[in-house]
């Protein structure tokens, strides 16, 4: 037994004790400070949540019960589809580029705007709920489990090879069992993400559910309202997540595989990459213009690519609204990059200090799990409350978002350092931080890297909504706005804009994930 | 008179090199090579020389850059197919989530053997794992490892059997006494064999034929055949037959690391 899922074991065995005293410390604190801040109206205290909670336990339970379902839904076909895609980039590996920039361009299409759209494209009902449930999963599982799928020593495959089996002989006798850990560890990030996207769905326009409660409470600026949903969310999201990893451990997997094969050969043409890229966008237009067409939606509301082209580019008025658009952008981006960079660099450095100091883990961990799950849309008011609706709340937003996948995979990447590696270091008597330095720090980049990656959607989502939610600036903001208005054109146009940046931001962080990983991991590229 | 339960194995002109950044690295230099059906033949030479990748290109693992290997009148890849060859591979290749028995009955399910528990216990008790069946390879040792990679290479009852440094990581006792134990089978299963060994006394005592290779590219430095009657019991190996084969072996590797030697010959 080695790895994450013993250090995951050994967590959860500590964790009621100094789980218990951290929350009744937090809880006393937290209503100190909400009794000494009442007057400045962000913080509601525990007393009066529970008291709402109680008067209203008919309505909540209700509501969060149409939810739930909603996200268990969400979370079933989310996740088949991220599990589906992933086999089908591993059996036609050529494919993987247009995939992977397919999911990920619909990974981070803003809620804002797609929550609109799916109501006018599903009506009333719980169509909008469920598929943005859906959304917020698939990715997170879709690119553990393609790691999964590939984190196999070369070796595995040359034996399955040297009886003359095939590929889907190795798949189900290597691939699949060795994918497994990477799917309980992405199942375990989804659950928490399916309430949260169910919640969204809710918010336009569907009859019950916490988010619809949720609307309704922030309008009325109803802090116990808002509070109490939150709390519910954040619990409901702490127990799918510990329920995911109970029933991960119950599995008794084999721990996840360290790779320390030579590399495969992997020659690429250099129009490989550029063509790549060029496919992939041709696709997504061809796929958008003709779903399009092919569902008759109607032109004044469902925008062709050509239409959002003549909106920005070549139509009347396409330099206002071209100045509108890149303004409200640029003003999200400087925004959105320091909180990225600061929720990652918080998730790793965290996770350097709990693997030095593992007794400070079972403190923090739960801390840090109740951050995460703690639905977006609940704490973007609450954090922009109190940190103001400048740079600071809004990067505040960002990083919490980030910070906890950042956290909990560089601490299964640290937990991976091979055996013998670590064994080494022993024999020299080596201090704590040299084999942090040597041996853990290099096993944690390709998961660090990952995690950059999943991390662009993350921080779209949370600053789009923050802004639309709390801030009422940039993009998420004018988002809102010109959906309320019915300016279609300049929403495609935003959403568009928005896909870009991130397939661009995920190719520079790609490229140098590749340039870092060549020199010190070599063995995790290709294949 | 070919049996095709024991085939020859025929290389000719078979090179290989690796494609790398910095040029190519070439493996395997051009060769020409006979292996009689039902022999054992050992490969010996300094480490990173081109043994594993000799073993790989008979085993069709690898595309030769050029020549051509013909295992009795079908290709490599033809005997892959059948599942007529097995490798026991030089780091074990083991699956982590599969027990002992589960990844010696592996070697016959990939090959589309019938399952058959005896053959597999009869298998485990033989390279000494009894008792160990139900283990996960992460709770053996590397020489229980390898050992339980033999097993699994020995359960689909291969034509050609292909060993690289199966003994690589076992103690002396062990090892001698798989020596002694594993020559039977082999002889009974009628398998051609190649085995990659850095023991000079293995190889004499397991081989019909040693062929000592040179440092990379491989090169074929000296062919000794083992004239030595068989079973190759204490007597014989304490002759002086025996001793005098594992000095012209010995010999042949020192001389096979001073390229100067080789280029002059
Ligand atoms: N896939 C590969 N790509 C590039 N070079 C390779 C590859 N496989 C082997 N080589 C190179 O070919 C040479 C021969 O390697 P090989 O594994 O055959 O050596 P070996 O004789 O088995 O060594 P050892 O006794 O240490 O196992 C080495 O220099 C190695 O670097
Ligand atoms: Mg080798």
């Amino acid at each position: 037994m080695s790895g994450a899922l013993a250090q995951r074991g050994r967590l959860a065995a500590r964790l009621p004790g100094g789980a218990l005293i951290a929350l009744l410390l937090a809880l006393i604190a937290w209503e100190a400070i909400a009794r000494l801040t009442a007057q400045s109206f962000f913080i509601a205290a525990p007393s009066a949540i529970v008291a709402h909670m109680t008067d209203h336990a008919g309505l909540l339970w209700r509501a969060f019960a149409v939810t739930l379902w909603a996200a268990v839904r969400g979370f079933v076909w989310g996740n088949l589809a991220g599990v589906l895609m992933a086999l089908l980039v591993v059996l036609l590996p050529r494919a993987e580029r247009l995939v992977a920039t397919l999911a990920l361009l619909v990974f981070c299409l803003p809620l804002v705007a797609t929550g609109p759209i799916l109501r006018v494209l599903f009506g009333p009902g719980e169509g909008p709920q469920v598929t943005l449930a859906a959304l917020a999963v698939y990715y997170t599982t879709f690119l553990p489990v393609l790691v999964g799928l590939r984190a196999a020593p070369q070796g595995w495959f040359d034996l399955v090879r040297s009886y003359g089996r095939g590929r889907m002989v190795a798949l189900r006798e290597v691939r699949l069992p060795a994918a497994l850990p990477y799917l309980v560890a992405g199942l375990q990030i989804a659950a928490p993400a399916a309430f949260l996207g169910a919640m969204v769905g809710e918010f336009t326009g569907a009859e019950r559910g916490l988010g619809v409660l949720t609307v309704r409470a922030l309008r009325a600026l109803d802090l116990p309202a808002t509070w109490s949903i939150a709390v519910i969310a954040s619990a409901v999201s702490v127990l799918a997540f510990a329920a995911v990893g109970w029933a991960g451990r119950r599995l008794d997997l084999a721990p996840p595989q360290v790779l320390l094969a030579s590399p495969v050969e992997a020659r690429q043409s250099r129009w490989r990459g550029p063509g790549e890229a060029l496919l992939a966008l041709v696709v997504t237009l061809a796929l958008w213009k003709g779903a399009m067409e092919l569902f008759a939606l109607p032109r004044f509301f469902a925008k062709r690519p050509e239409d959002v082209w003549a909106y920005m580019v070549s139509g009347p008025g396409a330099e206002a609204h071209r100045a509108k658009l890149l303004g409200a952008m640029a003003e999200t981006l400087s925004f959105t990059a320091p909180g990225y960079v600061a929720g990652l660099a918080f998730g790793a450095g965290l996770a350097v200090v709990l693997t030095l100091a593992p007794r400070a883990a079972s403190l923090t961990m739960p801390v840090a799990i109740a951050l995460r799950s703690i639905p977006i849309v609940a704490t973007a008011p609450l954090i922009v409350w109190a940190l103001g609706r400048g740079a600071a709340g809004t990067i505040a937003v960002v990083a919490v978002m980030i910070f906890f996948p950042t956290l909990v995979a560089c601490l299964h990447g640290l937990a991976r350092t091979p055996r013998a590696v670590l064994d080494l270091f022993e024999v020299y008597a080596a201090e704590r931080w040299r084999r942090m330095l040597g041996a853990q720090l290099p096993a944690m980049l390709p998961a660090f890297f990952a995690s950059a990656r999943m991390a662009i959607p993350a921080a779209i989502l949370a600053v789009t909504t923050a802004e639309w939610l709390a801030t009422g600036r940039g993009v998420g903001a004018l988002m809102a706005t010109v959906a309320s208005t019915s300016d279609y054109g300049m929403l495609w146009s935003a959403i568009a804009l928005i896909g870009l940046v991130a397939v661009i931001v995920h190719g520079l962080v790609g490229a140098l994930e590749r340039w870092v990983l060549s020199r010190t991991n070599a063995e995790q590229l290709a294949r | 008179m070919p049996d095709a339960r024991r085939p020859d194995i025929r290389l000719t002109g078979v090179s290989k090199s690796f494609g790398a950044p910095g040029g190519e690295i070439p493996a395997v230099a051009p060769l020409d090579l006979q292996l009689a059906g039902g022999s054992m033949t050992a490969l010996v030479g300094p480490s990173g020389c081109g043994k594993s990748t000799l073993l790989r290109l008979i085993a069709g693992l690898e595309r030769p850059s050029s020549g051509e290997i013909r295992i009795g009148d079908e290709t490599p890849d033809d005997l892959r197919k059948r599942a007529a060859l097995s490798v026991a591979f030089q780091d074990a290749a083991l699956l982590p989530w599969r027990t002992v028995a589960g990844n010696v009955a592996l070697g016959r399910s990939l090959a589309r053997r019938p399952r058959d528990a005896g053959a597999v216990s009869d298998l485990i008790n033989l390279v000494g794992l009894k008792g160990f069946e139900a283990r996960r390879p992460a709770e053996l040792s590397g020489g229980m490892r390898q050992r339980a990679a033999i097993a699994r290479a020995m359960a689909s009852a291969p034509e050609l059997l292909l060993l690289d440094e199966p003994f690589g990581a076992l103690d002396e006792l062990t090892r001698d006494r798989l020596n002694a134990e594993l020559p039977a089978l082999w002889e009974a299963h009628g398998a051609t064999s190649v085995l990659v060994t850095h023991s000079v006394a293995e190889a004499v005592r397991l081989a019909d034929r040693i062929l000592v290779l040179s440092p990379r590219p491989a090169r074929i430095a000296a062919d000794i055949p083992v004239d030595l009657p068989r079973p190759r019991d204490g007597v014989v190996l304490a002759s002086e037959a025996f001793r005098e084969i594992c000095g012209q072996v010995s010999a042949a590797l020192r001389d096979g690391q001073e390229p100067s030697r080789l280029a002059a010959q």
